[in-house]
C-alpha cells in the first residue's frame, strides 16, 4: 500500500533556528500582561472605551432575533391587539389596588421605623433593560444586557428580575452591559434567612446554585427556608429574594453543615431585568 | 513538499483571516441541543492547531503572539492567556517534529490530540490561577468538541486549498 504524503518536510535534521530565546521573553511578557490585567482589569477598559469590538458582534448576533420582532409587528391584526390592550387594562387595575395597599403599608412602616428610630432604608431606583445574546463567550457564561453607560449603568450596581436577585453588573460599555449572576464563582452576598434570624454571607458555586461551606450546626435552618438579601453591605438593598434552601449536609466537623441554595431568579435571554442605583 | 509561493501564502492568510472571523461570532454561539452553553468547543484553539500541524499561512511565533493577543482582546478573559496558548502550541508542535518523525495521518492526528489537549491544561492552570475557573469535566468535553472542530477546519483548509 502506498504510504500518504506526509503533511510537510520532514525536518528531523534542519538546522532552522529554534525559536526558544524568543518564545522565552514573549512567555514572560504574557505572563506579566496577565498579571497586571488581572490587577488593573485592562481587559475590561479596553472593551469598554473600544466599542468597535464588541458592538458589531453583540449586533449582529442580535439582528435575527430583532428581525424576527419587527416582522411580527407588522403582521399582528386588530383583533389581537384589542384582547392585548384588554389584558393590560385588566393587569393594570389589580397592580393598582395593590398600589394602594402598597402605599399604606410604606406610611405604616415609616411611623413604625420613625417610633423605634431604625434608621432609613434606601431609597431604590432602577433602570429596566432586556438581556440579549450572547449568553456565551468563548466557553465562559455571560449575561449581555441592552444597556450601558450611556444609559446611566455603572459598574457594580446590583441586578433583579421580578423572581429575585441576578447578580451585579462587572463591566459596562456605551450600548451594552455584562452581569455576574449570583451563581457564578467568586459571588458572595450577605442575606438573611426571611425569618430574620440566621445573618450568612451565600457563594455562588459555579454550577448554578450558591452554597453556604459551613453553616454553625446548632442553628436553625431546615429544606425550603428563604434567603433573602441582609443589606448591611449597603450595595444591594434589604429584602431582596435571593433563594431557597435545597440541601443541608453534614461536613467532616460536626460543628458545621455544608448548604446548598438554590436560587429563585434563573434570567433567560430576552427577559427583563431591573439594574438598581442605590441612593443613600 | 515544495516552498509555497507568494500567491498560495496569500491565499492561505485570507483563508485563515476569513476563518478568524467565523471562528470569532461561532465562540459567541452555544451548540444547539446542549443545555449548557458554556461547553463548546474552542474554535481558535482548533483553527490555530489545523494551521500549524498543516504548515499553512505562514505563521511564525510573532504573528502567532499577535492572533492570540487580538483574540484576548476580543473574547478573552485575561490579555496575554490565549497569547501563551498559541505560542505553547507552536513550541509544542515545533519540538515533536524536531524529535518525531511525523510520516502519516494519523501521527498527526494524534499530535492534534496531543497539542489540543496540552492547550486546555494551559488554558485551565491560567484559569485557576486567575480566578475565572472553568470546571475540569467542561473543559474535558471542550476538547473533545475542540478535536471535532479540528476536523472540521482541516477539511474547508483542504478543499479551499487544493481549488
Amino acid at each position: 500500500m502506498v504510504q500518504k504524503e506526509s503533511r510537510t518536510n520532514l525536518r528531523l535534521f534542519n538546522r532552522e533556528r529554534f525559536p526558544l530565546v524568543s518564545f522565552f521573553v514573549f512567555f514572560i511578557l504574557c505572563s506579566v500582561m496577565m498579571g497586571a490585567d488581572y490587577r488593573y482589569q485592562i481587559s475590561k477598559k479596553i472593551k469598554s472605551t473600544i466599542p468597535i469590538l464588541i458592538t458589531p458582534i453583540n449586533n449582529l448576533l442580535n439582528f435575527p432575533v430583532n428581525l424576527f420582532h419587527e416582522s411580527k409587528n407588522n403582521f399582528i391584526n386588530k383583533e389581537l391587539l384589542i384582547e392585548k390592550i384588554d389584558n393590560l387594562e385588566t393587569t393594570n387595575y389589580i397592580l393598582s389596588i395593590q398600589v394602594q395597599e402598597n402605599q399604606l403599608l410604606k406610611s405604616e412602616n415609616n411611623i413604625l421605623r420613625e417610633i423605634l428610630k431604625i434608621r432609613k432604608e434606601f431609597e431604590i431606583r432602577g433602570e429596566t433593560a432586556e438581556i440579549i445574546l450572547p449568553e456565551v463567550r468563548n466557553g465562559y457564561s455571560i449575561i449581555t444586557i441592552n444597556k450601558g453607560f450611556k444609559h446611566n449603568i455603572k459598574n457594580g450596581s446590583a441586578v433583579i428580575n421580578n423572581a429575585g436577585l441576578v447578580g451585579q453588573i462587572v463591566n459596562t460599555s456605551k450600548s451594552y452591559s455584562e452581569i455576574k449572576p449570583i451563581t457564578s464563582e467568586s459571588y458572595a452576598v450577605p442575606a438573611v434567612i426571611d425569618n430574620g434570624k440566621e445573618n450568612v454571607i451565600l457563594y455562588g458555586n459555579g454550577n448554578g446554585e450558591l452554597e453556604i461551606p459551613l453553616f454553625p450546626a446548632g442553628s436553625e435552618i431546615k429544606i425550603n427556608d428563604t434567603f433573602i438579601t441582609s443589606g448591611v453591605d449597603n450595595l444591594y438593598p434589604k429584602g431582596i429574594r435571593i433563594g431557597i434552601v435545597s440541601e443541608i449536609k453534614p461536613t467532616k466537623s460536626p460543628k458545621f453543615n455544608y448548604i446548598l441554595v438554590e436560587p429563585f431568579s434563573q434570567p433567560t435571554s430576552f427577559s427583563q431585568i431591573t439594574v438598581l442605583k442605590i441612593k443613600k | 513538499m515544495s516552498t509555497p509561493t507568494k500567491a498560495q501564502v496569500l491565499r492561505e492568510e485570507k483563508l485563515f483571516i476569513l476563518l478568524f472571523i467565523i471562528s470569532i461570532f461561532l465562540s459567541h454561539i452555544g451548540i444547539i441541543g446542549i443545555e449548557d452553553s458554556t461547553i463548546m468547543p474552542n474554535y481558535f484553539i482548533a483553527l490555530i492547531v489545523s494551521f500549524i500541524l498543516m504548515s499553512k499561512a505562514n505563521l511564525n511565533l510573532y504573528k502567532i503572539l499577535t492572533i492570540g493577543l487580538i483574540v484576548d482582546v476580543v473574547v478573552g478573559q485575561l490579555i496575554g492567556q490565549y497569547g501563551l496558548i498559541f505560542m505553547a502550541i507552536y513550541l509544542l508542535d515545533l519540538i515533536t517534529i524536531k524529535m518525531i518523525v511525523i510520516k502519516n495521518e494519523k501521527q498527526i492526528e494524534g499530535l492534534s490530540i496531543f497539542l489540543i489537549l496540552s492547550s486546555f491544561i494551559i488554558l485551565w492552570i491560567t484559569s485557576k490561577n486567575y480566578d475565572m475557573f472553568i470546571p475540569l469535566k467542561t473543559l474535558l468535553l471542550q476538547a473533545i468538541f475542540t478535536f471535532i472542530a479540528y476536523l472540521f477546519f482541516k477539511v474547508i483548509i483542504n478543499k479551499y486549498i487544493s481549488k
